[in-house]
């Protein structure tokens, strides 16, 4: 009958095959392939300095008979490091979860055993289906001074290793981030973006605990941030961009009273409305377009300032002229 | 007549909550200011561990969702009325002291007391409005300190101190759930027994 073997990487290995004699002649094989003879003493199987390549089925056949006397599965591992552990709520009020792992595989499974302390009173945390290395737990107080202590202890076969957290309430509050980050140009105006976004939808009462922002904008030619803090609604408009660039936005959030700030959302890009052709729909375009051909696009006529009809003469033209001259120089100053 | 009473109450209650959760978060700050400071001229060590202190009111709450208006401002009333009294016992305390080197500290120490009076009476303001009247003050003093050695006084004003800072968070959240329009409320049970 076969059964599961652990060892340590490195260590020396002696496989007896089942109850024959040390002087019985036996062959075995590793993975349905034979084992040269040279790995044997007697009818002992040596195997010195396993390493991970060497795990995998061995079996034991008496020499004549090729009966199969004994198997084994052997695996290679080693026993377990000092396990990482995180804990977080991030929809708070109602609870917290720990996830935790390892800094280095076994490769052999390991157990894990979570036990949570709050003062004198041991609480549950129950394992999530997945992730599988997480569980949570729900608050039964709030605004407790009192610490909580978590301790993780993980088991294999070959060792088994812990490790300890000690927090308060508020400091592991962290909100995931905003949702649904939105970034649109303004029509008009050339150097404003409207942002929006929504609070995390796993923060569970954000009129109860309402969230504060921050948003970070640059253009991707730059890589200076800008930064501005917001105590509450869900939406900002952008005053200063530069006409004309892309810009990549990025928003995260905090309880207004407690914890820390959320990892940056996701970012969205958006480029300031301009002038340019395809972001122009005049109303001449529009009138004018009847059967249209959308591989291609007429330019607009001249910008709007030129075509104001109150506008006579020489100063119409001066007017165009300087318009296009603050255009021309806008287009040099930031290319 | 009614409708109006309740709008005006209403309205009185909402400007009371929002100015009381701007008080809570002023005197948020200011108590974790005096921990910091606190904790250096007392010449502890900030991660020390208290024990429940004995007199001093625990923020800590079970089914704080579950509450009542009510509720919420009782005890948050019968919780700052006791940090009045043990801040006005440490500030006394302080000042038999030490002389000059803290001043800073006294000072500190008064300003936070102050904010607490402030915010003592606005929650008995509030509970006026539930017309339920805040109940009196008599028999509710704190028991007298007791006699404890320099050391252990400034371990339980530490203690104190630890406490209203959660106090403060919890007051935010408390005024705030208060602020919420809500179909069992006190006023609206009173409403609904007017001719």
């Amino acid at each position: 009958d076969s059964h599961i073997q652990y060892e340590r990487v490195g260590a020396d290995v002696t496989m007896k095959c089942g109850s024959m004699d040390w002087d019985a002649a036996v062959t075995w094989t590793a993975n349905g392939t034979d084992i040269d003879a040279s790995h044997l003493n007697g009818s002992y199987l040596i195997l010195k300095k396993v390493d991970l390549t060497q795990s995998g089925q061995y079996s034991c056949y008496e020499g004549s008979s090729w009966h199969l006397k004994y198997q084994t599965y052997l695996r290679v591992g080693t026993p377990p490091k000092e396990p990482l552990l995180m804990c977080r709520s991030n929809n708070y009020p109602k609870g917290f979860y720990c996830s935790w792992h390892l800094p280095t595989p076994t490769y052999i499974p390991n157990s894990f055993n979570i036990s949570v302390i709050h003062g004198t009173r041991e609480m549950v945390c129950e394992k999530d289906v997945f992730p599988k290395n997480r569980c949570h737990i729900r608050y039964l107080q709030l605004f407790s001074t009192v610490k909580y202590k978590v301790t993780l202890t993980v088991t294999n076969a070959l060792g088994k290793n812990s490790t300890t957290a000690t927090f308060d309430e508020f400091a592991i509050v962290k909100p995931d981030p905003p949702e649904s980050v939105v970034a649109k140009p303004v029509p008009n105006n050339p150097r404003r973006l409207e942002v929006s976004w929504q609070n995390p939808s796993s923060w569970p009462d954000p009129e109860s605990f309402p969230l504060k922002f921050f948003l970070r904008y640059r253009p991707l030619i730059l890589d200076q941030w800008q930064h501005v803090e917001l105590s509450d609604g869900t939406s900002h408009t952008i005053t200063d961009a530069y006409a004309g660039k892309e810009y990549i936005i990025q928003v995260a959030a905090k309880d207004n009273d407690i914890g820390t700030w959320s990892d940056w959302s996701v970012a969205v890009h958006a480029t300031p409305w301009t002038e340019e052709p395809k972001h122009l729909t005049t109303e001449a375009q529009v009138t004018e377009t009847t059967s249209a051909s959308t591989s291609s696009f007429m330019p607009p006529p001249t910008t709007k300032i030129c075509d104001k009809g109150a506008v006579v003469g020489s100063g119409a033209v001066a007017v165009c002229w300087t318009a296009g001259l603050v255009l021309a120089a806008y287009g040099v100053l930031f290319i | 007549m009614a409708a109006a009473d309740n709008t005006s109450a209403a309205l009185r209650r909402r400007d009371l909550c929002s100015r009381g959760i701007r008080l809570a978060g002023k005197m948020r700050s200011d108590v974790v200011d005096l921990l910091d400071t606190y904790v250096e001229r007392q010449g502890l060590d900030a991660s020390a561990s208290v024990a429940a202190v004995e007199g001093v009111p625990a923020a800590a709450v079970e089914r704080w969702d579950e509450q009542t208006g009510t509720q919420r401002l009782l005890e948050n009333l019968a919780a700052y009325r006791a940090f009045r009294a043990l801040l006005a016992q440490m500030l006394e305390e302080q000042q038999e002291q030490l002389g000059e080197a803290d001043a800073a500290l006294g000072r500190a120490l008064a300003a936070v007391l102050l904010q607490v009076s402030a915010f003592t009476y606005h929650l008995e303001e509030l509970l006026r409005l539930e017309s339920r009247g805040p109940p009196s003050e008599e028999g509710a003093e704190p028991p007298p300190a007791p006699h404890l050695s320099l050391f252990e006084r400034k371990l339980r004003g530490l203690g104190v101190l630890r406490e209203l800072a959660q106090w403060a968070v919890r007051s935010t959240r408390d005024l705030r759930q208060l602020a919420k329009p809500s179909p069992g409320s006190s006023s609206a049970a009173s409403l609904a027994e007017s001719p």
